[in-house]
């Protein structure tokens, strides 16, 4: 499925809750309180990007605002975004989030906008204190807006959707690491692309009947051995993980912020010299960030336990941690026969674009050859980003 | 027609050049004694400072940078390295200075033991610093402030005071040190000293003839940015506020002919300082801006807990992170208390956090006010992104509407 196909079949999807009385609330950084959220009778999407909306945004931002949300504010601009109840922005995750979130609220006064504020680290228990009660007051603005108090039964009906929906991606993410040719990355790419435009339980459902088909496949081995490295790849170490990976095939990753898994399935359709088994793992916010995220346990208090959830997802570009990062990625890169990595760089993303020199060296250190993409949301210089990893991909082939 | 300078030069700029000097040489030595910590303006400065760790500002070098005009330069050696263009024209001047010293002839830092940062003032700074502790190997503190919505809520306060008990660990470490209550209550002391003194100097400027101008104040705030909590930097400001008092007694504006009061919002662009001198031989005066007036408040308090509970106060609350809001209010109280013709927003491609928004905040200040304003673009370091002739447009077609 093409990007503006993901968009249009997502669009769908919105309608068709809304036309069902659902109320969908938009969200914009890649960690929302998903539950808490449903919770409150609410149906958590992802605020897209629209390549086919152009240059509305003047009036309100400068050209240096990030690609991201000048795509955001065109499309709100020119009212092409779907039915939304609200929207939920980010504080202190990145400059030009903290400051759009303000001028939409001054230029948009009947779109309902709220606030999250994030730590900008994991402080142990000092920033899931503070994210958690962000999280309640985020809960208690839902309540006052909506009139859909906290319902602690949606909550855990909801913790165990998510549960099982980020399961099964992670499978689908190990399997394709793995045994790239029992799973497409556009598949992989369209089931994450189904999760952000709204997790339901027909969504999980769809889910769980292709993984039906993929796990028949694999032999018991085989199975413990995606199993080892889901947990690995969630613990965030894959020190313990040893196995054999095929690695006749060059094996690519792509690395990056806030760009989703299907804009990349787009742009690798078409390039000579890809075959089916060559994207093997993206390392996105809006994929594999937000797949690998923790379980949140009903046991304990919602809004604690939702902050904890988020807070043991792997770190952004916003975020602190660049160390560990680059030491992950090392690892990702070694243990798991990665052969060339793409580093995405939105345009004016100042988290992609002061990260990107350590990803490029963190990979030249242990030798897997890099190139640097930058993207924008329009993708305005497509032919010459599929160059570029033609290019790319004919060095790798020809090392 | 005369050779007389439509401006005055302040006599404490003298002074300013040796506090400069010292405090480099001071940076050195720190760095020798393995003392030196690398700040952001809007870090607690008063807690290293009471821990004997030297702090030194890459932001004022960058400034400096700039003014020297190898800005363009300094910023390429951090973008041969991967830094795109579009980042942080300070952040880049930093990056680039750290990795080819012995190519910058004024401006380079000596080599830190760690990285203060606080991002009161930007997301970017974090980033930022990760990248200088990559290139050197010292290690990054990051205090985090969330931004403030409206008044600070007490989990936000809780938050930010556990931040700070983090710092003090993290000092204690790094530079085996530890916070004494006495020392720690005497800095918190010539730190706000120095704030009053130069918050005085500011309000001085709600006198016409202003006595001073924008690039006056912009020069005059490194010290309260780099020596605040230190004895010669409360000495600074007293010998500035008497000048400045003195040239309000006598009607001596910081213009020889002042005619137009405007408000500067956002960092200069400090390559080109003579802009506002040009300006000035056409009678305009800036007797304020936002950027230094983003410093004020003291940090009081009988014992550490309530100096620190002071702290939390003072660098939650600074300008840049503040809503929308909250700015737009400062712009028209400014005008208001300035008694202001006008504004000028410099929208610097550099600094997201400090210009976006100004599309829409121009519009709203002008509503509350009834006073016009432009906006013009452009960077503070790196002068490829200015382009002068299509600013000066700009700020004549603004001046016209005072004629
Ligand atoms: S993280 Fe980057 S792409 Fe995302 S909103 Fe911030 S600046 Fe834009
Ligand atoms: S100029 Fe702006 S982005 Fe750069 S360090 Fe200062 S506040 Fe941050």
């Amino acid at each position: 499925m093409s990007f503006p196909e993901v968009i249009e079949q997502s669009n769908q999807v919105l309608q068709a809750l809304v036309d069902a009385g659902e109320r969908v609330i938009g969200y914009v950084y890649p960690h929302p309180p998903h539950e808490i959220l449903i919770a409150h009778g609410l149906k958590p999407s992802l605020v897209r990007t629209n390549p086919s909306v152009v240059g509305a945004y003047e009036a309100s931002l400068q050209t240096f605002s990030c690609s991201l949300t000048r795509n955001l504010f065109s499309q709100r601009v020119s009212s092409s975004f779907p039915l939304l109840a609200g929207i939920v922005f980010s504080g202190n995750t990145c400059d030009a989030l903290q400051n759009v979130g303000d001028i939409w609220r001054k230029r948009f006064p009947e779109d309902r906008v709220l606030r999250l504020t994030y730590p900008v680290g994991d402080f142990g228990e000092a920033s899931v204190d503070f994210l958690s009660m962000e999280i309640e007051a985020l809960s208690n603005e839902l309540t006052g807006l909506y009139g859909v108090a906290f319902s602690e039964s949606n909550f855990r009906t909801a913790a165990l959707l998510l549960h099982e929906i980020r399961d099964v991606l992670q499978l689908f993410y190990t399997v394709r690491l793995l045994y790239p040719s029992l799973i497409s990355y556009n598949t992989l790419s369209n089931l994450v692309g189904e999760f952000l435009t709204a997790p339901t339980q027909e969504a999980s459902e769809r889910m769980k009947g292709k993984w039906e088909e993929v796990v028949e496949k694999l032999d018991t081995n085989q199975k413990n051995t995606v199993e080892q490295l889901r947990e690995s790849l969630l613990n965030q170490d894959l020190s313990d993980f040893e196995a054999e990976i095929d690695s006749a095939n060059h094996r690519i990753a792509v690395i990056g912020g806030m760009v989703e898994p299907s804009t990349l399935a787009g742009l690798m359709e078409n390039i000579p010299g890809i075959t089916h088994t060559t994207l093997v793992l993206d390392m996105l916010s809006f994929g594999f960030k937000t797949v690998f995220t923790p379980p949140v346990s009903i046991e304990g208090d919602p809004f604690r336990e939702s902050a904890r959830s988020i807070l043991g997802a792997h770190s952004e570009p916003t975020q602190e941690g660049l160390p560990k990062r680059t030491a992950f990625l090392k690892d990702v890169l070694t243990k798991l026969s990665i052969h060339g990595l793409i580093v995405c760089e939105q345009s004016f993303c100042d988290p992609d674009e002061f990260e990107a020199p350590s990803l490029e060296k963190a990979a030249e250190e242990v030798g897997v050859a890099t190139v640097k993409l930058p993207l924008d949301s329009e993708l305005s210089d497509r032919a010459r980003i599929e160059g570029r990893i033609q290019t790319f991909l004919e060095t790798i082939n020809a090392s | 027609m005369s050779d007389e300078k439509p401006y005055r030069k302040l006599e404490t700029q003298a002074l300013l050049q040796q506090i400069a000097f010292r405090h480099g040489m001071e940076a050195m030595a720190a760095s020798e004694e393995g003392n030196l910590a690398w700040v952001s303006s809007g870090f607690p400065v008063e807690i290293p400072v009471a821990m004997n760790v030297f702090p030194t500002y890459p932001e004022q070098s960058g400034a400096i940078i700039g003014a020297t005009k190898i800005g363009p330069e300094v910023c390429g050696f951090a973008e041969d390295l991967g830094y795109s263009q579009e980042l942080c024209s300070y952040a880049r001047a930093s990056i680039g200075s750290t990795d080819r010293p012995d190519d910058v002839a004024m401006g380079a830092l000596p080599k830190p033991q760690a990285f203060l940062g606080c991002n009161n003032i930007c997301g970017t700074i974090l980033k930022w610093y990760d990248a200088n502790s990559e290139q050197t190997g010292a290690p990054v503190f990051l205090l985090d402030t969330p931004p403030l919505e409206a008044e600070q809520k007490p989990h936000h306060r809780a938050y930010v005071k556990q931040g700070l008990e983090r710092l003090i660990e993290f000092l204690g470490k790094t530079f085996n040190t530890t916070l004494e209550e006495d020392k720690f209550r005497e800095v918190a002391d010539l730190s706000s000293r120095a704030i009053k003194l130069w918050t005085q100097s500011l309000k001085a400027c709600q006198n016409k003839p202003s006595p001073l101008n924008c690039a006056d104040r912009f020069l005059t705030m490194a010290p309260v940015v780099s020596s605040r909590g230190m004895e010669h930097c409360t000495e600074f400001y007293e010998v500035l506020l008497a000048e400045v008092e003195d040239r309000v007694k006598q009607s001596i504006g910081a213009i020889r002919e002042e005619k137009i009061r405007l408000l500067w919002d956002n960092i200069p662009p400090w390559f080109i300082l003579r802009f506002f001198n040009q300006l000035a031989a056409r009678g305009v005066v800036f007797p304020a801006d936002t950027y230094t007036h983003a410093w004020s408040g003291a940090v009081e308090g009988t014992d550490t807990d309530s100096l620190l509970d002071g702290v939390v106060d003072i660098y939650s609350n600074v300008y840049l992170n503040k809503n929308l809001d909250a700015k737009v209010d400062k712009m028209c109280q400014l005008i208001k208390d300035f008694d202001l013709d006008g504004f000028v927003m410099f929208s610097v491609r550099s600094c997201k956090r400090y210009s976006l928004g100004q599309l829409v905040s121009k519009e709203i200040v002008t509503e509350k006010t009834g006073v016009p304003g432009v906006v013009i673009e452009g960077d503070m370091v790196d002068s490829r992104l200015f382009n002068e002739a299509q600013i000066q447009t700009r700020v004549d077609a603004l001046l016209e509407m005072f004629v």
